[in-house]
């Protein structure tokens, strides 16, 4: 940690404790304001008619520091938080190039400035240089290094219609673009605002719970004033600063101290999973999703079809069937071809150029939808199986039901065709990612429905969706199946999750309660999302959701926390407030002899507890996905019981190292 | 001496000689026979809660829409929340007027015999507390007001004020159930309340208590000429079956005699003590049953039993022991509990259950005089006060304990990552708001009064007892106002002005202004619809939701109180408890 950091978030957490910023947060507000007034009492005893003797002014100013560190604790998590988003923006910031641009003006080009761009100019980017602004090109095409943007470290290929993100970087070509954006209304201008929104505004339930906890604020300054007339009643005046100490203490000051941390926090976090959220509300919105739309290629599989096996037709030898694939495929530069060569060799077949010397190479075309190697009569062929009937009028029945058997696996059957005959076939399978199938199963732990969306066909998406245990498909489906699964769910009232990247998808996106856009997706997509993963990582979405749980916990938790801690609270302070009463030692269950003491202790308990939490409100409540039963039964456990059970013991032993250390008021 | 003549001399001996365990049992008898009553009644009120025909139905249909086309309204005519509550203010105040007005010129119209009348700050506060279903009663001379006042404005008022509770909570229940946007016709809603459940009840039990030996008659006096005294008593009697029958199906509460049950006109014997019990806790039991019904979950109609049971029986054991054990030191020798201001008809354990029952749901009748109560005995009565009548009034325990859900269900949710909803729809930040508004009204409405009046040395001067009683005394009696309960401890002179008006206030602030609350929540939830389940959110029907209603009851409803209890009843018990272990060293 560096001093400069430490600096950064001290002068914040002073910014934060000034009234006009924290009045947003009442129970804070009243936090301070009886800050204030306990200064004045430790200034000017006489003015409030309280006992001003050297033990009782050591007692307010023991006051007046604990009240301090109360609201600096608050401010200081809050400040903690803001700290973090502040650096998230900064290295935002850093992208923000400013470069000349190549401006087209009439035959030649002018040189402009990257920040004087208007939306509409036509600007060449040559190689190696950083692309001005967002932009789509309009001429030419090239590599482009998107990693600062996107963390992908292999360049992309751009050409004519696609967008490119000002401040990445062209390494090959020259292309000429138009911009898209003026400068200030760019990409990571936009993420930059977005990040800096989120964090400011409080979202639906955060305003409800600071609701909540302001009523219960307000119902304890009532109780608290009405212990003042009750006391006038008996003939006494009761302390104002010991009923300063059960006003804080009674109010709800730990969750009121963390709540606005905890909100930035979970901002944060999504944006170290190199996730923009557009508001907070989506993350929290992504804690209550029932219905999450995956799609197949990407997202549960890796989206390349690669050879698996080889099956050699009745009457062909293995290594000779291997072989014939090797060769057919020699030439064939597609990934799949790559996989079958790949797979030959790893079965002991080398084949080279020499072997096909004279061959010429068939391409594969989606008219013909085959390819292979053929010289004279002599050919190799492979493709689909239905091609290869029509072109050779070969039947096998042996062939077709291993093609049957292979798609019902969730394959691609590839036979091939050796001289007017069926050599064997090859079994393509799309690969289900590694480790897919424990997130799915997390997943549905967390009582949320799993429905993908694929291109291939019934049997196939049966396959895989029973691999991974989905618990619906949709088979064949076109981008409009999305957007009709997410009206459906939505007329349910039930909470979509989604990821989409193309523009098909901006409508469905824009519809779903979490719409979580790639980052190479297109623009209209991105706008429509409410979260955008810089990363273009779909599995992602999982993870929103766990975030957007973890937050939801974090505050019950400590709400739950914060009220059971009154209990104990009373049992301290009032006895020690109404000490004249011996009738009362009924009540005082933790025999605590010296009210101050026992003021005090209360009020120490109430301060440090916050700054026990803060790791807590910014790291989240653990959390493992299990039934809803089960995790509220251990919540209460932990933080309700917990949270009656605890401030015995912590007050109890404060007060004892307090005696211990001599403290006696 | 044969063996069943044996056993059942031995269990007789048994439970008069074990004084404890029959009040128990006496007590258990008083709520099974409630429940099962209640629970038969469950199904009638959830048919009026879902707008179905009930068995009355042929016969009130007619008469239903024969008021409603008089004032033209219907039952399609839905009315928004604005719209709904507005009617329902109105006709309130019109009603409150009239009566105020009747009450202020009583001498100057019909059926006035002898009556004294009252001043205006008594007849405000009368009216609003009958108007409220309060029913406070500031006056205990039924020669306050003439037959006329009596009928027009008490059992009137007592029938509209039950019938407006229960067309709100028809109202409540309307939203969440449906999806149209508006909650109901309330002109419709209370007629339905009225002709379908509370009439009907009421003429059940009028004659169940003439038959019990209680007076219905138009006769004005008995005159008695006491043989000691040679003095003449003017007794009053009236429609008193009726009254006291409305008052507890309604649960209303304010008696025909200002001694209310506690008077052998109004309440003889242990019978009609059963009676008057399961009547006042009838409709508010049954219609948290029946709310299990509408929502087609059985279990959550059972959860929310066993929560208001969890207090009823907590607080009535609580009463029932605090009186039991009493005050020994003053009776060093044979002692039978604290007698004192009981009728010996009814002894302690069927006094004390009619006290907490009357003050978990919003009636407020007495059988005894709980000023005499011991401070452990008021402290069983007061917690439902405290609470906000968990059980309820009629209608108004279905919206009561909808606001604390709701905060539950909220905190609930969160606790396990999931954004609030209740009964499929989703709870948003407005809804929360309006339930915060609602639970934090009633603590303010008790304990801003309480201040102040404390503050002002001359409103202390009609105090009877000493110390830490008054303290008792005056939260009582404002938490009795303010959750318009009626139960009256007295203890000191409540028919002054500022008591009178300020009392006023919280009733109508507590009745109304939390009213308007409540059908906001029913407003918002009326234009969401239901989420298709695939899996249960929060289940809010098991048990662990059930300890957690309780606690967030006793954490936010009663727990504010603890300062103001302690140094009040708390006080004087352990005041008592040093006294009794002085006398015994």
């Amino acid at each position: 940690m560096n001093f400069r950091k430490v600096y950064e978030e001290f002068i914040l957490t002073l910014r934060n404790m000034r009234p006009d910023v924290i009045i947003h947060n009442p129970v804070m507000f009243l936090t301070e304001m009886s800050l204030f007034i306990s200064v004045f009492i430790y200034l000017f005893p006489g003015f409030f008619g309280v006992p001003s003797t050297s033990t009782y002014l050591q007692f307010y100013l023991a006051v007046v520091i604990l009240l301090f560190l109360t609201v600096f604790f608050s401010s200081m998590s809050t400040a903690m938080s803001e700290g973090k988003s502040r650096a998230i923006t900064d290295s935002l910031k850093k992208f923000k190039t400013e470069v000349v641009a190549h401006v087209v003006r009439g035959d030649g080009t002018v040189e402009v400035k990257s920040t004087d761009l208007r939306k509409g100019d036509i600007i060449i980017v040559y190689r190696d240089e950083i692309i001005p602004i967002d932009g789509e090109v309009v001429e030419g095409s090239g590599y482009v290094d998107e990693s600062n943007v996107t963390g992908e470290s292999r360049a992309v290929m751009k050409v004519i219609g696609d967008t490119v993100t000002g401040s990445t970087r062209l390494i090959t070509d020259r292309i000429k673009i138009r911009a898209t954006a003026d400068p200030g209304s760019t990409f990571i201008d936009k993420m930059i605002e977005l990040v800096n929104r989120a964090t400011r505004e409080r979202t639906p339930n955060e305003i409800a719970l600071t609701v909540f906890l302001s009523g219960l604020t307000l119902i304890f300054l009532i109780i608290t004033a009405s212990i003042f007339s009750i006391s006038h009643y008996y003939g006494r005046t009761a302390n104002v600063m010991m009923l300063i100490v059960l006003l804080i203490a009674l109010i709800p000051t730990t969750i009121g101290a963390l709540l606005p941390a905890i909100g930035i926090a979970a901002i944060n976090k999504v944006s170290e999973y190199n996730i923009i959220a557009k508001s907070g509300r989506a993350i929290e919105n992504a804690g209550d999703i029932d219905t999450i739309i995956l799609d197949k290629t990407g997202t549960i599989t890796i989206g390349e079809r690669q050879a698996v096996r080889m099956y050699p037709n009745k009457g062909v030898d293995e290594k000779e069937f291997y072989r014939m694939c090797a060769l057919a495929s020699f030439y064939d530069q597609t990934k799949e071809g790559i996989s079958i060569l790949n797979l030959a060799k790893s079965n002991g077949i080398s084949v080279s150029d020499d072997d096909l010397k004279g061959y010429r190479f068939i391409p594969f075309s989606s008219e013909t939808k085959y390819s292979g190697i053929e010289l004279e009569n002599d050919y190799v062929i492979k493709g689909s199986l239905r091609a290869l009937k029509e072109k050779f009028h070969v039947a096998d029945e042996f062939i077709e039901a291993l093609c049957k058997e292979i798609s019902m696996r969730g394959g691609t059957a590839i036979p091939v065709v050796h001289n007017g005959k069926f050599a064997g076939v090859i079994e393509l399978q799309d690969l289900i990612k590694p480790g897919i199938k424990e997130r799915i199963s997390e997943i549905r732990n967390m009582d949320i429905k799993t429905v993908m969306c694929t291109g291939d066909d019934e049997v196939t998406a049966q396959y895989i969706s029973a691999q991974v245990g989905l618990d619906e498909y949709i088979a064949n489906s076109k981008p409009i199946d999305k957007y009709n699964v997410v009206i459906r769910e939505k007329e349910r009232q039930r909470m979509v999750a989604m990821v989409g990247d193309g523009t098909n998808d901006a409508p469905a996106l824009a519809k779903a309660d979490v719409g979580l856009a790639m980052n190479n997706g297109t623009q209209a997509a991105k706008e429509a999302a409410n979260m955008i993963d810089l990363d273009s990582n779909p599995t992602k979405l999982m993870d929103v959701i766990f975030l957007g749980k973890q937050i939801l916990i974090t505050r019950g938790a400590l709400t739950t926390f914060s009220i059971a801690n009154d209990i104990s609270k009373y049992f301290v302070i009032i006895p020690a407030i109404f000490y004249m009463f011996p009738s009362l030692s009924l009540v005082n269950v933790l025999d605590l002899t010296d009210p101050i003491v026992a003021v005090t202790s209360a009020l120490i308990f109430n301060t440090i507890i916050i700054v026990f939490l803060i790791p807590l409100a910014l790291g989240g409540v653990k959390y493992k996905p299990t039934s809803i039963s089960d995790l509220l039964k251990r919540n209460i456990m932990i933080y309700g019981l917990g949270g009656v059970v605890v401030p015995f013991i912590a007050i109890k032993l404060i007060y004892m190292l307090l005696v211990a250390l001599g403290v006696v008021w | 001496m044969n063996l069943i003549e044996y056993e059942a001399y031995f269990w007789a001996k048994f439970f008069v000689a074990e004084r404890a365990v029959s009040g128990v049992i006496i007590i258990l008898i008083y709520l099974i026979i409630a429940s099962v009553f209640a629970y038969i009644l469950s199904f009638h009120i959830a048919k009026i809660y879902s707008d179905e025909k009930t068995v009355f139905s042929r016969a009130t249909g007619g008469v239903i829409s024969f008021f409603e086309k008089l004032i033209g309204e219907s039952p399609d005519h839905g009315m928004n929340f604005r719209e709904y509550f507005t009617n329902l203010l109105l006709f309130n105040f019109f009603a409150g007027l009239i009566s105020f007005l009747v009450i202020m010129f009583q001498n100057y119209l019909p059926f006035s015999y002898d009556t004294i009348g009252m001043p205006p700050s008594l007849a405000f506060n009368t009216v609003v507390s009958f108007l409220t279903n309060t029913d406070i009663q500031h006056y205990s001379d039924p020669m306050r007001l003439s037959y006329l006042s009596q009928t027009l404005v008490i059992t009137g008022l007592m029938f509209l004020s039950a019938g407006t509770g229960f067309a709100a909570s028809m109202a409540f229940v309307r939203g969440i159930r449906t999806d149209r946007g508006n909650i109901g016709n309330f002109y419709h809603d209370f007629l339905v309340a009225i002709f379908d459940l509370i009439l009907p009840l009421t003429i059940i039990v009028t004659v169940i208590l003439i038959f019990a030996g209680i007076p219905e008659t138009m006769q004005r006096y008995v005159t008695v000429n006491a043989f000691l005294t040679n003095k003449v008593y003017n007794i009053p009697l009236g429609p008193v079956a009726t009254l006291e029958a409305i008052k507890n199906i309604g649960t209303n509460g304010g008696g025909f005699y200002g001694a209310n049950a506690a008077y052998p006109f109004e309440n003889p014997d242990w019978f009609t003590n059963l009676v008057e019990f399961v009547s006042f806790i009838i409709i508010p039991l049954a219609s948290l049953l029946a709310l299990g019904i509408v929502f087609g979950d059985r279990k959550f109609g059972r959860m929310l039993y066993w929560v208001v049971m969890f207090f009823f029986i907590f607080d009535a054991l609580f009463a029932f022991f605090g009186e039991f054990v009493g005050v020994p030191f003053l009776h060093l020798g044979y002692y039978t509990g604290n007698m004192v201001g009981k009728e010996t008809a009814i002894g302690i354990s069927q006094s004390t259950i009619f006290a907490v029952g009357a003050t978990i749901t919003s009636t407020g009748a007495s059988n005894a005089a709980l000023v005499s109560y011991t401070p452990a005995g008021i402290i069983g009565v007061l917690i439902g006060l405290l609470l906000n009548d968990p059980l309820g009034g009629v209608g108004t325990g279905v919206l009561n304990i909808f606001m604390y859900i709701i905060f539950t269900v909220f905190i609930a949710s969160l606790m396990v990552g999931k954004l609030p909803e209740i009964m499929s729809l989703r709870i948003s930040s407005k809804e929360i708001k309006y339930s915060t508004l609602s639970l934090i009204t009633h603590p303010l409405l008790v304990v801003i009064p309480l201040g102040i009046t404390l503050m002002i040395p001359h409103l202390m001067s009609t105090f009877v007892n000493p110390g830490s009683s008054r303290i008792t005394e005056l939260l009582y009696e404002f938490a009795s106002a303010a959750s318009n309960n009626g139960s009256e401890m007295g203890g000191f002179d409540t028919n002054q002005p500022f008591f009178n008006y300020l009392d006023g206030v919280l009733m109508l602030l507590g009745r109304y202004l939390l009213m308007a609350f409540q059908l906001a929540i029913a407003q918002a939830f009326s234009v969401k619809k239901a989420k298709a389940q695939y899996y249960r959110s929060i289940d809010t029907s098991n048990w662990i939701f059930g300890m957690l209603l309780i606690a967030a009851m006793i954490l936010i409803g009663l727990l504010s109180y603890f300062p103001i209890i302690v140094l009040g009843p708390l006080l004087s018990w352990a005041h008592d408890f040093n006294l009794m272990l002085g006398a015994m060293v």
